[in-house]
């Protein structure tokens, strides 16, 4: 269910949701994005970098932060949506990641409504995969 | 010996298969310099394999729209390539990622992606980077924007 812009209010959390992160996912964001870099698909040659083995892409993260940010302000997100985010620590095929984010702030500039969010992902251990903030122009 | 200056085996993105030796462009490129424009228009192939890597039970109703940052990944692949960050001995961290998009982008819409080196150091031997990148529509009209910065170790010979 989505909340309407006038409900809304710092503190709010915006509602996440958990994906198990498997190689075929990983394999398909790589036909989607076209990176096909063996860290993320080729374990033996994964097995010589810092990591030691395959990394979900960073943007594989991102995205599922923007699915979050675009239930939750479906028809704001993609009219004025801006997020800086960080990527702190990589993924791992068969990990399960959690989507988060709250409300900060929300601010009126030349009569429109501005919400600010913090959001990110975190791993399965509760730190940040990516992380960062999210403004959106409500309607 | 200059960081990077070595002939390196590149792979291809595609098929991993070793095409070429290269430098790579990262150790040479000053700030300002331009990429592309790249072609980012995204088919409906691409599209379902996205929803496939990324989508759930719960995931939003795009009708026949794309997703924003799957088009900011089409272009950060071609900045990587040209970059030559895909070469073997490099190692590319991605460490941050700003976008901001003004309208929905529909599937099969062309859009071109222009970059511009907008930072490039060296700190404790690793390369960083930023990459800032205009993305506009059939008309030229800019319709988001995005700001990549990576980080790139390597090794010396």
């Amino acid at each position: 269910m989505t909340t309407s812009n006038s409900q809304r209010k710092v503190g709010d959390a915006l509602t996440g949701f958990e994906r198990h992160i498997t190689q075929d996912r990983v394999d398909a964001y790589a036909e989607a994005s076209g990176d096909h870099n063996p860290i993320h698909l080729n374990e033996e040659y994964a097995s010589t970098t810092q990591f030691g083995t395959r990394i979900a892409h960073g943007m594989l993260s991102l995205a599922l932060v923007t699915e979050m940010l675009t239930s939750a302000f479906p028809n704001s997100w993609h009219h004025g949506g801006k997020l800086k985010v960080r990527f702190s620590a990589p993924v791992f095929p068969g990990e399960i990641v959690t989507t988060y984010g709250e409300i900060t702030e929300i601010k009126e500039e030349d009569g429109q409504l501005i919400v600010t969010c913090t959001i990110g992902c975190k791993k399965p251990d509760g730190t940040d995969a990516v992380a960062g903030q999210a403004t959106v122009p409500l309607e | 010996m200059l960081f990077y200056v070595q002939v390196l085996l590149r792979l291809s993105k595609q098929n991993h298969k070793r095409i070429s030796l290269a430098v790579p462009l990262i150790s040479t490129a000053v700030v300002g310099h331009e990429f592309g424009p790249y072609d980012v228009t995204i088919h409906t192939e691409r599209a379902i394999a996205y929803a496939k890597a990324v989508g759930g039970d719960e995931s939003p109703d795009y009708g026949d729209s794309l997703a924003p940052v799957m088009v900011v990944a089409a272009a950060l692949t071609e900045l990587i390539e040209d970059l030559g960050l895909f070469s073997g001995g490099l190692q590319t961290i991605h460490a941050g990622q700003e976008a901001s998009w003004d309208r929905p982008v529909k599937i099969g819409e062309k859009v071109d992606a222009i970059g511009r080196l907008a930072a490039n150091s060296i700190r404790r031997g690793n390369h960083f980077a930023t990459v800032s990148v205009s993305y506009k529509d059939s008309t030229g009209s800019e319709i988001g924007t995005s700001s990549t910065t990576i980080i790139v170790s390597g090794e010396e010979t």
